[in-house]
């Protein structure tokens, strides 16, 4: 078997090219560990079993993987005379149907993914064969459409465990001609030319490196290939090994024949046993058929290559430590010079690469070095292997020509988050590497861009992170592991990341002092610029990089003590609570309730949250999205349950005992008074909290009842006034006074209420419609959502016609087309994106669409059509399509051209509101350029002294409970001022909620309440949803799973 | 019986093993590997790294600087079953922490922050189970992945990855 000269390649070669096409169908089965993981073996197994049953002759082998781990295990099926197949998600019960299709000489397009007629090895050519025109080229499909593969050119499409495919296709090639080169420098000069730059993070230059091994004098040099892929979170040197091993090889021999290297090593990690496995069994077939060992190709050329097994150390993975390891030592790196190329593994010239540097070897030598850096940048050539990976829909391995913009990577390829969720940061090149957050995603990829912004390429790992993700834990995470893998040698690596951790554990456990970010950037500062080693040098920049863009993360842990994402597990109580703007503590109400004290679940309830009634019926629920009831089954509905108990109160006798309850954790007076500008939901909280803390409250508002957006925006059929007057009956009962008929500037100044009270808090909401800014928005039948909302809420005639549109996909815009319905409209919505980007409610666009509300997507209005009377009789809108990904990742909608008219009589703007700022500023307050009041993001303090400001006036148009969440923050805020203590840990203390886990899931399925049926309720204002019965609001309770309890459970599950 | 399992392995074995390293590059660590993999509880006991320091020509210290430095080698004996977390980035980004505490806590081992790293190990007095964690089983698309001796699970839950304990503790009472 022995090859000894062109000959033996090229018949190697005819007869490996008959594995590949051997003239009858090919199963290849994509045997990667990710593959295995996804249950590849047993679909293995069951498709040859099932090619037994069937008796059907066909060539069933093993294939690396072809990178799209997302849907894995991959199949693909080769007819004679097709196309390759690709298909996906194979299960083992797809066998059957597989070699049924293959029998009658059908490719088994059912499970297809994608095809392949012929395939560049780059390095060979294989021609599958055309047809399929209804199945999609592999290059069509968004994951693989702007990868070039270079590096993966035979993964997943040969048997890596059979020399003679890798021969099919090309391989051993380029070594023989290097070989055949009168000087070996041609070699080397061929690298340079090249640019290749090495793949393990660095970037020097691999000619340059090679050039110094190959002058280099010396009776014995060494080669090593780095396979010690430390980095966490990246796997693409796993799967080069695990499904091209031969690839490696062959780099690693025109290597060694150029610099003249007799040894080999490969330092592989032992974390890899498949990939150990595979380059055990390649080595020895190429040894086998004298690729390896003595007088290669019938040349002076005398090589071997050993393999060695890392035992767990990241540090290994740099270069003067990877000898000291093979040296049999603790891997502890060394200064340089010396060079390994000047002295290395037992002081002998040693060149050390990457797996992917190498891996690029042969095909730089069959193509030439000046094809290779054509592709990609001019600093940076060739292409790059990505492991996506996190939060990512489509995970898997890319590669990338290299100025590639990340971007593309994360929305086309990746096609951004999974659940929906915004994408928040990429973290790039592991410990050694930088959070890149959302907004530099149009970065390119290459070694100087990536860290011009604090990033590096490394080894290539992109682990994508979305707004569940906290970037401080993050960084947390990540000098945990560098602390951990320091070798210990020098101090400011040692001791300096042992503090940086310090200081980091102290933020995300919530006792951070204001001084520790400064600290922790110094500190990181110095570790980076002191340190021996690269591992030192860049552990620092997790940190660095998240301090620079994520800033805000920090502070937040350190000045309210939460963590917004739900990660620091010392900053909040359970996932629900974590998520509520309020803080309700959720697991606790439901306790309660799962007990029937329901006297004790609603004191709770009003305390965290004092509109109960009104929130249990329009919040936006963040809670849900987070509770892990949902891994079971689905979510609890909490939201409900809160609404159920708020209902119970307001029935009957309970609500004197909870009046009287709250009443009596009214503390004593404290002769302050507070004045507050609007009574919406932010000012009404805000006003609840400082009675109860004991401060004189008074309440102006423009308008001439309570309520704010509650009473004057939101339809009665979602929120039936008298929930909320009784609400507001409780906060009165409290000495909360109101002035209604009180406009600021032009009814009462803010000189005046400064003057007269203690403080003041504005809260005076976003009432500013915005405008379309299109021709004919003028006319008196374009309205803008919330004038309409408020004159039916006022129950004055609006003459809305009778076939409206709405121009919108917010909550108002639902609710404006659901309360034109009831008038008698035909409504339809239009949206200028699809439904999954609406921003309103979910479940309010079916129960709309369920009333009969039509919905249009993928439109903009250009502008009202009118008769000659000036009448509209409809709106001219233009298709759009979605375009580009925006860097908040979502798709911009463009413009196709098209426009067309649709009659109507009237127009609901309903595209936003924005706060009126005029008396703001002139009265001196800071204003914002979006037109919010400048306010601190946790005290609310504006820029004059005892003013205020909170709610929407700060945050633009918001939801119920985040807006709530304002005043309520403030309030706690203006108490501190005022006197100097925090009483809120006091003020919210409540009884005793037993702690106690189910042991098994309870409670059963999800309980939703009764809902009038469409046909009955869409012609009237009667509330549509009636709240879940006693029993059911008990047994929902019960369905909690009590997240918030963290010690051991006693029940073992 | 357990003081029977974590003897350490015999002489004869150790020789063979280091009879199979005859190339000194790499050798310790080689040598060191099979050794602990061909040790019941997978371990290296204090009388191998005297016997493989005097075998193989180096000093007690540096045989002890190896053990220590590289996580791969415990110096404590193991469970009969080990299950490995993952605690790469992309197993981290998705809640490969609380997997492991909860693990802990169902096993038994209290909360202890201070236990972190990529080389934390808890084993029960019993040495029937070991947990322990990984760096990274570069199996990133599966995340969060746990290993069960050598087979890797991916897309693991909290209540998945207890069952699956569990039944090992079933198989083991059979």
């Amino acid at each position: 078997m022995r090859i000894h000269d062109l000959d033996g390649l090229h018949d190697i070669r005819r007869t490996g090219m008959m594995k590949i096409l051997p003239g009858k169908p090919r199963i290849g089965v994509g045997m990667g560990t990710c593959g295995i993981g996804n249950g590849a073996r047993d679909v293995m197994n069951s498709l040859a079993e099932a090619l037994k049953k069937q008796s059907v002759d066909a060539q069933l082998t093993p294939v690396g993987c072809f990178g799209f781990c997302a849907v894995e295990p991959l199949v693909s099926v080769h007819i004679p005379g097709f196309p390759l197949v690709v298909l996906s998600q194979v299960a083992p019960d797809d066998a059957a149907m597989i070699v049924k299709a293959i029998a009658s000489n059908r490719p088994p397009v059912e499970k297809a993914l994608c095809k392949i007629e012929e395939w560049d090895h780059l390095t060979g050519h294989v021609m599958y064969g055309r047809g399929l025109p209804d199945l999609p080229n592999w290059n069509e499909i968004p994951f693989f459409k702007n990868q070039k593969k270079i590096v993966l050119r035979d993964c997943g499409l040969i048997n890596p465990e059979d020399i003679e495919e890798y021969i099919a296709v090309g391989g051993y090639h380029a070594f023989y001609q290097a070989t055949q080169k009168p000087n070996v420098n041609e070699i080397v000069e061929e690298v340079k030319k090249s640019k290749l730059r090495g793949r393990g993070g660095a970037g020097y230059p691999t000619g340059v490196k090679w050039d110094l091994l190959r002058k280099a004098v010396a009776d014995q040099k060494y080669i090593i290939c780095n396979a010690d892929e430390g980095d966490p979170g990246a796997y693409m040197n796993r799967n080069e090994i695990e499904s091209d091993p031969h690839m490696l090889i062959e780099g690693m021999l025109i290597g060694a024949f150029a610099m003249g290297a007799t040894q080999g090593i490969v330092y592989l990690r032992a974390e890899y046993p498949l990939a150990v496995h595979r380059l055990k069994r390649a080595v020895a077939e190429a040894r086998e058929f004298g690729l390896i060992g003595e007088h290669v190709f019938g040349t002076n050329f005398n090589f071997d290559i050993k393999l060695i097994e890392g035992a767990g150390a990241f540090v290994c993975g740099e270069e003067t430590a990877m000898i000291e390891s093979l040296e049999g030592r603790a891997g502890r790196p060394h200064p340089r010079p010396p060079f390994p190329a000047q002295k290395g593994l037992w002081g002998k010239p040693t060149n050390i690469n990457n797996v992917e540097t190498w891996c690029n070897v042969p095909v730089i030598i069959a193509r030439g070095g000046s094809w290779f850096a054509e592709i990609g940048t001019t600093h940076s050539s060739g292409t790059k292997v990505f492991s996506l990976v996190g939060k990512i829909k489509n995970t898997g391995l890319v590669e990338l020509p290299l100025g590639t913009p990340l971007k593309s990577v994360i929305y086309d390829i990746g096609q951004g988050s999974p659940d929906g969720k915004r994408v928040k940061a990429v973290q790039s090149g592991g410990p050694s590497g930088g959070c890149i957050p959302a907004t530099h995603f149009d970065v390119a990829i290459d070694y100087e861009s990536l860290a011009q912004i604090g990033a590096i390429m490394g080894s290539g790992g992109m682990v994508v992170m979305d707004e569940d993700n906290c970037m401080v834990d993050v960084a947390r995470y990540f000098v945990e592991f560098s602390h951990s893998e320091s070798c210990g040698k020098c101090v400011p690596c040692r001791a300096g990341l042992e503090q940086a951790l310090r200081i980091l554990k102290k933020i995300t456990g919530g006792s951070a002092e204001e001084s520790d970010i400064q600290d922790l950037e110094e500190l990181a500062q110095m570790i980076k610029e002191m340190s021996l080693c690269g591992l030192g040098q860049t552990a620092p920049n997790p940190v660095l990089t998240t301090l620079r863009y994520f800033r805000r993360d920090y502070e937040e842990h350190l000045r309210t003590r939460r963590c917004r994402a739900g990660v620091c597990e010392k900053l909040f109580l359970s996932p629900c609570e974590n998520s509520c703007p309020l803080h309700m503590r959720i697991p606790e109400f439901l306790e309660l309730t799962k007990r029937g004290r329901i006297a004790d679940a609603a004191e709770m309830i009003w305390l965290d949250n004092p509109l109960p009634g009104s929130t249990g019926r329009i919040c936006q629920h963040p809670c849900e999205s987070q509770c892990r009831r949902k891994s079971v089954d689905a979510p609890v509905n909490m939201r409900e349950v809160h609404r159920f108990i708020s209902d119970q109160i307001f029935a009957g006798p309970l609500l004197a005992e909870i009046k009287m309850r709250l009443a009596g954790r009214r503390m004593a007076a404290t002769g302050k008074k507070i004045a507050i500008v609007g009574a919406g939901p932010s000012g009404l909280s805000a006003a609840f909290y400082l009675a109860l803390l004991g401060h004189d409250v008074t309440v102006f508002e423009a308008r001439e009842e309570a309520g704010g957006m509650l009473l004057y925006s939101l339809p009665q059929y979602r929120l039936p006034k008298a929930v909320l007057r009784l609400e507001l009956d409780v906060i009165e009962s409290l000495g909360v006074k109101f002035c209604f008929n009180q406009k600021l500037a032009a009814g009462v100044s803010l000189d005046v209420l400064e003057v007269e009270n203690d403080a003041v808090f504005l809260a005076t909401g976003t009432w500013k419609a915005m405008t379309a800014g299109i021709p004919g928005e003028e006319s008196p039948s374009v309205w803008h959502a919330i004038h309409f909302l408020e004159q039916v809420a006022r129950k004055e005639p609006t003459n809305i016609g009778k076939k409206v549109i709405v121009i919108g996909g917010g909550n108002a815009a639902v609710d404006s087309a659901r309360t034109a319905l009831r008038l008698g409209c035909d409504v339809t919505i239009a949206y200028r994106r699809e439904r999954q980007d609406m921003p309103a409610i979910a479940e309010e666009v079916d129960d709309a669409q369920a009333e009969g509300v039509k919905l249009m997507f993928l439109v903009s209005p250009q502008r009202v059509v009118s008769d000659e009377r000036s009448r509209i009789t409809g709106i001219e809108l233009m298709r759009t399509k979605l375009g580009d990904f925006n860097l908040d990742g979502r798709r911009r909608p463009v413009s196709s051209g098209e426009t067309i008219i649709v009659p109507c009589d009237n127009i609901i703007l309903a595209i936003g509101e924005r706060p009126d700022v005029e008396p703001l500023r002139r009265s001196g307050i800071h204003v914002r350029e979006n037109d919010t009041a400048a306010a601190d993001w946790v005290t609310y303090e504006t820029n004059r002294p005892y003013v205020f400001a909170g709610g929407d006036l700060v945050t633009g148009a918001s939801n119920v409970s985040s807006t709530m969440a304002t005043g309520k923050n403030a309030a706690r805020a203006i108490d501190g001022i005022l006197t100097g203590q925090d009483h809120f840990a006091d003020l919210l203390k409540t009884v005793d909620v037993p702690q106690v886990v189910p042991a098994e899931p309870e409670g059963g399925a999800r309980h939703t309440s009764p809902e009038l049926p469409a046909d009955q309720r869409k012609s009237h204002f009667e509330e549509t949803i009636l709240g879940l019965t006693k029993e059911n609001a008990i047994a929902e309770s019960s369905r909690c799973l009590r997240c918030d309890v963290h010690e051991p459970c006693a029940v073992k599950g | 019986m357990i003081a029977a399992e974590a003897k350490p392995l015999s002489e004869q074995v150790i020789d063979e093993i280091i009879a199979r390293h005859p190339d000194k590059t790499g050798d310790v660590l080689s040598v060191l590997e099979e050794i602990q993999e061909r040790h019941p509880l997978k371990y290296l006991p204090e009388e191998t790294h005297d016997y493989v320091a005097r075998k193989m020509g180096v000093s007690r210290s540096q045989i002890l600087s190896v053990v220590t430095f590289y996580a791969f080698f415990n110096l404590k004996p193991q469970g009969r079953h080990t299950v490995t977390v993952c605690r790469g980035t992309a197993c981290h980004t998705r809640g490969s922490k609380p997997l492991l505490d909860s693990l802990k806590a169902s096993a038994g081992f209290h909360q202890d922050d201070e236990e972190t790293g990529s080389t934390a190990s808890f084993t029960t007095p019993d040495f029937g189970l070991t947990i322990r964690t990984v760096a990274c089983f570069g199996q990133c698309a599966l995340a969060p992945v746990a290993a069960i001796d050598h087979d890797i699970y991916g897309h693991v839950s909290d209540i998945k990855l207890r069952k699956l304990v569990a039944a090992i503790d079933a198989g083991e009472r059979q």
